[in-house]
């Protein structure tokens, strides 16, 4: 197995009076694609949180590139891509497409420094990335909910990173730029070789393309190859009645609330 | 007027009434994105306390301004990032109780004075020449950190938790410009007065934030109509012998609604998703 960049070992993490992930033990190895999944508030967010430092662990471990998460400094976050659980995008902010994107590289470039012609290129490139370089002058806010995602997964490339950290990609995009949107991060982690973690409530889209899941109900409850994590049993010890399994084998869960943490 | 700008006094006053419009209109910019509006007032009634603390103990009036400034946007600082209050009600009551400061330092007086009424309104037209060098050196010294701090003031004014996750010191920055806007609130303090001084910051900003999609042209639109509405109130109420600050804030305002008027973001409709 390729060396494990991302290392929980019995890791507990939460806020004040809250434990919003108990006794943790995973490891993603360089390269992997892995999707996370789980119920609402299961902690899906809270372990993207973790993974980019934001949020040290009560107890047990937790190392990143072979660095123990406290003492993550600003040029290691800058090795991960993150996209944030979309939030409603003030259409109005006055930010163009170009000017987003070059945001990327502001943490891997350091305070003092100016952002080159060579940032501009790496930027302009990571949008070629994501289909989007004809929109580069673009206002952002002019943009459909799918192109504003393809334009952060962009800034999130221009990092130039080794891991991208996906928080609900496809969250209140329409369903067929679901998959062109699912499509491009499975290229992405193909043709760059990147490692892929991707939180999402939608198992039967991506089921197939990763090469593991990671179901969390506060626990972890199971980790693997889909088709070992996908067992009725395990889903409805986690999902419990919201679970409805159907003939063709969609994994419907109801009752799912957009706003969770 | 051409013969207006002869004068000392009138130049002095066109410089730092220039010099204050371009500083607030370009860190406006960044008060504007961040919403950070309600912070700025409060920050100018403190401001306004330690200037009345000042006269009242002998003490230099922009230092003890400067320390008030400073102690009440860390507050509000703190009080935003721990979320405990709504941040509007914490503000609010610390707005309301340096200002309540404000007129106890003033009635302790006893005697009326002048100069400490400047402050509160304004008085352009008397900046000294020791005034107008302590404001060009701290609005120097406020327009230079925020041209080598611009990327990540940026950055945390689009998305602060996301320039945090991607490696920026998110935090720090965050200080640095709540400081940088006590400071400037302070050295603006004797020309449009602590009343008005958040008007100065404002307008210029929120009239480019309805003329532009990109950050870049915003802040150059933003500091050219700051400039040139201080200059302009600034002639107006010496042409006109009208109060310098509302002058300025006036004018300011006037190309507010003009701005909101031709905005090409009113006339376009809402992107289909």
């Amino acid at each position: 197995m390729a060396h494990p960049i991302i290392r929980f070992s019995h890791a507990t993490f939460g806020f004040p009076g809250v434990v919003a992930l108990e006794d943790i033990t995973l490891e993603i190895s360089e390269g992997e694609f892995v999707g996370v999944i789980g119920p609402n508030g299961s902690g899906k967010t809270t372990l993207c949180r973790a993974i980019l430092g934001l949020m040290p662990p009560f107890a047990g471990g937790l190392q990143i590139f072979d660095c123990a998460c406290q003492e993550l400094r600003c040029h290691h976050r800058a090795r991960i891509g993150y996209l944030p659980q979309k939030d409603a995008l003030d259409r109005h902010f006055p930010i163009t497409v170009l000017e987003a994107v070059m945001m990327g590289r502001y943490g891997a470039l350091g305070l003092f420094t100016r952002p080159s012609k060579q940032d501009r290129e790496i930027a302009l490139h990571a949008l070629e990335n994501v289909g989007m370089q004809e929109h580069s002058k673009t206002a952002l806010g002019h943009l459909s909910g799918g192109q504003q995602q393809r334009v952060f997964i962009a800034r999130a490339l221009a990092q130039q990173p080794q891991v991208l950290l996906l928080d609900e990609p496809t969250t209140g995009i329409d369903i067929t730029t679901q998959a062109s949107v699912l499509d491009l991060v499975q290229r992405l982690h193909r043709d760059m070789g990147l490692t892929v973690l991707l939180v999402t409530h939608d198992i039967n889209m991506i089921r197939e393309r990763v090469n593991r899941l990671v179901l969390l109900k506060t626990r972890l409850y199971a980790a693997g190859p889909p088709a070992e994590v996908l067992r009725p049993d395990i889903l409805r010890e986690v999902y419990g009645k919201d679970l409805v399994i159907t003939e063709k084998d969609l994994i419907i869960v109801e009752d799912y609330h957009h706003h969770h943490h | 007027m051409l013969e207006l700008l002869s004068y000392d006094f009138m130049q002095r006053s066109l410089a730092a009434a220039m010099l204050v419009g371009a500083v607030c209109s370009a860190i406006g910019v960044f008060v504007v994105l961040r919403g950070l509006a309600f912070i700025g007032a409060g920050t100018a009634h403190a401001a306004f306390a330690g200037v009345a603390l000042a006269y009242l103990m002998g003490w230099p009036p922009l230092a003890v301004a400067i320390v008030f400034g400073l102690a009440t946007v860390w507050i509000t600082g703190l009080m935003e990032e721990q979320g405990r209050m709504k941040l509007d009600v914490s503000i609010g009551i610390l707005y309301t109780a340096t200002m309540a400061l404000a007129i106890l330092f003033l009635g302790l007086m006893k005697t009326y004075n002048a100069e400490v009424y400047g402050y509160l309104f304004g008085s352009v037209l008397s900046v000294t020449a020791g005034e107008l060098r302590i404001i060009a050196v701290l609005g120097f010294c406020v327009a230079g950190a925020l041209l080598i701090f611009s990327k990540e003031l940026y950055f945390i004014a689009f998305d602060q938790e996301m320039a945090e996750a991607s490696g920026v010191p998110a935090r720090r920055i965050f200080y640095l410009l709540l400081t940088l806007v006590a400071v400037t609130v302070v050295v603006s303090l004797k020309t449009v007065g602590a009343i008005l001084v958040f008007a100065m910051v404002l307008i210029p900003a929120s009239t480019a934030y309805q003329l532009t999609h990109s950050l870049a042209q915003m802040t150059t639109l933003s500091v050219v109509i700051g400039t040139l509405c201080a200059a302009g109130g600034v002639l107006l109420s010496s042409a006109w012998d009208l109060p310098s600050g509302p002058a300025i804030v006036l004018l300011a305002t006037a190309v507010f609604f003009l701005s909101v008027l031709f905005s090409p973001k009113r006339l376009r409709r809402a992107p289909a998703h």
